[in-house]
C-alpha cells in the first residue's frame, strides 16, 4: 500500500512525523491515517488537518510526501522496511535511527539526516545540512550501518562518531568530516576545507576534491593506487579507483587506525 | 490524618520484627500505638511492609551532578518521565531533580543522602534539594582535601580542626564528614595523585592516614550522628584491597561517641566494591570481595556500602579528580574536571559497564561477593548512584541477592566468563531473606547515619515513612521481586500516602537535615581569626557570601548538639 500525503499549505511551526512509518500504516484506512496525532511545536495536530491523504496500491509499504517542507521533521525515523519518497525539502532528522528500507529526498535535507542510522538507504538528491550520519547530540555512537548518499553539498561534522556503514557526498562539505570516527567509510567527491578525520580512531575517509590542509596529527604513508579499503580484519575490503595520498591517524589518540585517502590529482600540494 | 495498615507482613530489623503479621497505626505523621475508629484502613494482606528506604550514599544534587546533566544530552534522550499532573523529567543515569524525587519514592524510598557537597558550592546542592520532591535529604560535606583541615591536622591541632568542621557544617548546612581520596584530590591540583595511605600530599606533606585518623578523632570529639564517611585512596586500581583494609584498620582504636543517635561504628567505607580489587593490572584483576567481607565481619568499627555495579550505561562523578582523569584517558570518553579552590575538586566521565566486558563483569561479581559474604548487619545497599549504576536498579540488585537462580542466570548467560572464574559468586548459595533486605536498605542506614531514633524503623514514635510492597515474604521469582521493589504498592511519607500502585499520588517536599554543633566560644574566636585571614587572602568569596541562607530548604531539620565543653 502506498500512502500519499500532500501538504496543503506551507506551515510555520514544525511538525514531527516519526509516527508515520509506512510499515505501521499498512492496515489503516484513510480515515484512520487522517486521525493520527503528531506533535506540532508544543501541541499536536491531526494528519488530516495539514495533509490531503490518499491511498493507492503498492507492492511494498510506501509513503510519498508531496509538496514537502523543511518544517517536516523526523520523517522515516526508526523505519525498518519499505520506502519513503519526499517531493521537496525535508526537515531535521530524516531517517534518524533508520534500520532498513529506503528513503529518497527529491530536494534538500536539513541537519542530522540519518543520525544514528543502523541500516537501509537514505538518498538525498539536493543538498544536506550538518551532522549527517552522526550520533545523537552528546552521544558517542553515530551511524553504524547502511548507506547515505547526498548528490549535492553537505555541511559540517559529516559522520560524527560514525561506527559503520557508508556516507557518500557527491558535492563539497564543511569542516570536521568524520570527527571521532570509529569505523565506516566516508567518500567525498568534492572539496574539503580542512580538519577532516579529527580524533578519528578507525574508519576511512576518501576525498576526490581539494583538501586545503591535513591535520598535523596525521602521518603521511605515501601514495597508493586503486586501494582496497579494509576497516576490520575480516573485512573483504572496498575497492576504490584512483591515485591517493594515504594518511593515518589521528595521532592525538593512542594507536589510531584511521585512514585518509586524498586524491593526488586534486592535491599536488600535499604529500 | 489517621491510618491503620492492616495485616501486612512486617519486616522491621531495628525492632527485631521478622515477618510478623501485624497492624501499623499512624497519626499526625508518626507511628502510634493505636488509632481511633475514624482511621482510614489500608489492607496490606499478603504484602510486605517495611520502613521507608534510605540511600546513605547517592549523588543527586549539586554542581557535579548538574555538570553530568549538561554534558550528557544523550542520557536525557534515553529516559523520559511524563506522568500527568507531575513535573516532566529526563535522564537515565542523571535524572533531573523532580524525576529523582519521584523515582526514589516510587521505590518506597523516603530519605537520600547526597554524598559529596563541596562547602563552597553548598548553595547549589541545597537549591537542587528544594526542587527534589518526596524525600528527605542531607549532604555529606567534603573535608578530606581541605586546606584548613590539612593545616590543623598537620599541626595535630584537633580542637581547632573540630571547631572548623563544626563551623563549616553549620554554615553550609552539611550533615556529616566526607573524605574522598584523602590528599589525592589536592595532589591532583599539582597534576599528581597519592597512591598508598602513607603517600604525602604535595606542599602540605600530610598523608591519607593522618587525614583519615585526624578527621576520625574530630568526628567523635564533636559527637556527630554519622561517622566519618570515607572513599579511600586508590579507588578503582587493581591491588587496592590492601589499602582499603589498611585504611579501615587505621581508625580501629577510635571510640564511637555520638551525641545523637545510636551509632556503634566509627568508619563508613563508601562503595567498597571499587576498593576490593586484587591483582596487579587489569590482566590479572580478581575479586578480593571475600577478603574485604572477612575483615569487616571480624571488626566492630566498620560498616560498608557496596556501590554495586548494575552493568548499565551510566555517568561517573566523584570528588576524586585524578581517578576521573584516569578513566577519561582509558576510555577516551568526554570528561569534565573542576578544582574547588581550597576545598576539593571533582571529575565527571560517562561510562558504559558492558556485561560482555571482562573487567566490568568482575566488578559486578565483586559487589555480589561482598553482599554474600558480609554480615547483613554491616553492609548497605547502594550503587553509589550514578557511579555503579542508577538507583532505579536497586530492585534488580535485590532480585540478585534473593535468588541464587537469577544470579546464576546472569553469571552463566549474560556476563563475561571472568565473573565466574575470578570471583566466588558462583559457589555461594546464600539467598537474602526479606528481613536481611530490610536491614541492608533501611535499618543499617538509619543506624549508621545516626537517624535510627526516628527513621528506618516502625516502632512507636518513628516518622511514618513506610513502604508496602506487593510481594509475599517467601517470593523467589526474580521478575516479581524486581517489579515489586521498583514500584511500591504504597509509600507513606510523614504519614501521608504519596505513592499508590507505583504512581505518585501526592507531591510533598521533604526536609533537609543538617547538623549544628555548638562549640566553645573562645575556641570559635580563635578559629575566626584564622578563617578571616584565609577568606581575605585565599578565597574568591567573602565569608558573608559563604553561608547557606535560610530560604534554601523546604524545611530545615536541624540536629543540634551541644559540645561547648571541648576547648
Ligand atoms: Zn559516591
Amino acid at each position: 500500500m502506498e500512502i500519499i500525503l500532500t501538504l496543503r499549505e506551507d506551515i510555520t511551526v514544525p511538525v514531527e512525523l516519526d509516527a508515520l512509518l509506512p510499515e505501521k500504516m499498512q492496515d489503516m484506512d484513510v480515515e484512520e491515517i487522517k486521525n493520527i496525532e503528531v506533535p506540532q511545536g508544543r501541541t499536536t495536530v491531526k494528519v488530516g488537518e495539514i495533509f490531503d491523504v490518499k491511498v493507492i496500491e503498492s507492492d511494498i509499504p510506501k509513503m510519498t510526501i508531496k509538496n514537502s517542507s523543511i518544517k517536516l521533521k523526523r520523517v522515516g525515523e526508526g523505519m525498518t522496511t519499505g520506502e519513503i519518497v519526499i517531493e521537496g525539502d525535508v526537515g531535521m532528522h530524516v531517517g534518524a535511527e533508520m534500520k532498513g528500507g529506503r528513503i529518497v529526498v527529491n530536494g534538500n535535507a536539513d541537519n542530522w539526516a540519518g543520525q544514528g542510522m543502523k541500516g537501509g538507504e537514505l538518498i538525498i538528491k539536493g543538498n544536506a545540512g550538518n551532522y549527517i550520519g552522526s550520533a545523537y547530540r552528546g552521544g558517542y555512537k553515530g551511524m553504524s550501518g547502511g548507506l547515505i548518499v547526498v548528490e549535492g553539498n553537505a555541511g559540517h561534522e559529516i559522520g560524527e562518531h560514525i561506527v559503520g556503514g557508508m556516507i557518500h557526498i557527491k558535492g563539497n562539505v564543511g569542516y570536521f568530516v568524520g570527527i571521532h570516527a570509529k569505523g565506516g567509510i566516508i567518500r567525498i567527491d568534492g572539496d574539503v576545507p580542512g580538519r577532516l578525520g579529527a580524533e578519528m580512531i578507525k574508519g576511512a575517509i576518501v576525498v576526490n576534491g581539494k583538501v586545503s590542509e591535513v591535520l598535523p596529527s596525521f602521518k603521511y604513508e605515501g601514495i597508493v593506487e586503486n586501494p582496497v579499503i579494509k576497516i576490520k580484519k575480516k573485512d573483504e575490503g572496498t575497492k576504490i579507483e584512483g591515485v591517493y595520498h594515504l594518511f593515518t591517524g589521528d595521532y592525538v589518540n593512542n594507536k589510531p587506525k584511521g585512514q585518509l585517502y586524498i586524491s593526488v590529482a586534486s592535491n599536488p600540494h600535499l604529500g | 490524618m489517621e491510618y491503620i495498615i492492616k495485616n501486612g507482613i512486617v519486616f522491621d530489623p531495628l525492632n527485631k520484627v521478622d515477618g510478623e503479621q501485624m497492624d501499623i497505626c499512624i497519626k499526625d505523621g508518626v507511628i502510634v500505638e493505636s488509632v481511633s475508629e475514624d482511621a482510614k484502613v489500608i489492607d496490606a494482606s499478603g504484602c510486605v511492609v517495611m520502613p521507608g528506604g534510605i540511600d546513605s550514599h547517592t549523588h543527586i544534587a549539586g554542581p557535579k551532578v548538574n555538570t553530568g546533566r549538561l554534558m550528557r544530552p544523550e542520557d536525557s534522550y534515553k529516559d523520559l518521565y511524563l506522568k500527568r499532573g507531575l513535573k516532566p523529567g529526563t535522564g537515565f543515569s542523571i535524572p533531573t531533580t523532580y524525576k529523582t524525587g519521584y523515582e526514589y519514592c516510587e521505590m518506597g524510598y523516603t530519605t537520600a543522602i547526597e554524598a559529596a557537597m563541596p562547602p563552597l558550592k553548598a548553595k547549589h546542592v541545597h537549591d537542587e534539594f528544594v526542587d527534589t520532591p518526596q524525600i528527605d535529604k542531607g549532604a555529606l560535606t567534603l573535608f578530606g582535601n581541605n586546606w584548613m583541615v590539612m593545616r590543623y591536622l598537620k599541626e595535630k591541632d584537633y580542637e581547632l580542626c573540630a571547631a572548623y568542621v563544626a563551623w563549616v557544617l553549620k554554615t553550609v548546612r552539611g550533615f556529616a564528614i566526607k573524605i574522598v581520596n584523602p590528599g589525592g584530590t589536592e595532589a591532583w591540583g599539582w597534576g599528581r595523585n597519592v597512591h598508598g595511605l602513607d603517600d604525602p600530599t604535595p606542599y602540605f606533606g600530610i598523608t591519607g592516614r593522618e587525614i583519615v585518623r585526624g578527621l576520625g578523632i574530630v568526628n567523635e570529639m564533636l559527637g556527630l550522628p554519622h561517622s566519618i564517611h570515607v572513599h579511600p585512596n586508590d579507588l578503582g586500581h587493581p591491588g587496592n584491597w590492601k589499602t582499603t583494609i589498611e585504611t579501615m584498620d587505621c581508625v580501629k582504636d577510635i571510640e564511637p561517641k555520638p551525641k545523637y543517635g545510636e551509632r556503634e561504628t566509627t568508619y563508613y567505607n563508601a562503595h567498597v566494591q571499587f576498593h576490593s580489587y586484587g591483582g596487579t593490572s587489569w590482566k590479572d584483576f580478581v575479586s578480593k570481595g571475600v577478603e574485604i567481607a572477612e575483615y569487616v565481619n571480624k571488626v566492630d568499627h566498620v560498616v560498608v556500602d557496596v556501590g554495586q555495579i548494575t552493568l548499565d550505561e551510566t555517568t561517573t562523578m566523584t570528588a576524586d579528580g585524578p581517578m576521573e582523569y584516569d578513566l577519561h584517558m582509558s576510555t577516551g570518553n568526554k570528561w569534565a574536571n573542576c578544582d574547588v579552590e581550597l576545598e576539593t575538586g571533582s571529575g565527571v566521565v560517562p561510562f558504559y559497564y558492558s556485561p560482555k566486558g571482562p573487567v566490568y563483569s568482575v566488578q559486578w561479581a565483586i559487589g555480589l561477593d561482598i553482599f554474600l559474604n558480609t554480615d547483613p548487619s554491616k553492609v548497605l545497599l547502594a550503587t553509589d548512584h550514578p557511579n555503579g549504576g542508577p538507583f532505579t536498579r536497586f530492585s534488580r540488585i535485590i532480585a540478585w541477592l534473593m535468588s541464587k537462580k537469577y544470579r546464576d542466570y546472569w553469571l552463566n548467560e549474560k556476563v563475561h566468563k571472568w565473573a565466574r572464574t575470578r570471583s566466588s559468586v558462583g559457589d555461594n548459595d546464600k539467598e537474602y531473606t526479606m528481613y536481611e533486605i530490610a536491614q541492608i536498605t533501611r535499618a543499617n542506614q538509619a543506624k549508621v547515619l545516626g537517624l535510627s531514633l526516628e527513621r528506618g524503623h516502625l516502632g512507636v514514635g518513628a516518622i511514618a515513612d513506610i513502604a508496602i510492597y506487593d510481594i509475599g515474604p517467601e517470593e523467589k521469582d526474580p521478575k516479581v521481586i524486581e517489579r515489586a521493589f521498583r514500584y511500591a504498592k504504597y509509600t507513606f511519607k510523614n504519614g501521608e500516602i504519596v505513592v499508590k500502585d507505583g504512581n505518585i499520588v501526592k507531591e510533598v517536599f521533604g526536609d533537609t537535615l543538617y547538623v549544628d554543633v555548638k562549640i566553645d566560644e573562645t575556641l570559635e574566636k580563635e578559629l575566626m581569626k584564622d578563617l578571616e585571614e584565609v577568606f581575605k587572602k585565599d578565597y574568591t568569596v567573602q565569608m558573608e557570601n559563604y553561608k547557606v541562607p535560610e530560604y534554601l530548604a523546604n524545611n530545615w531539620k536541624v540536629i543540634q548538639i551541644d559540645n561547648s565543653e571541648i576547648s
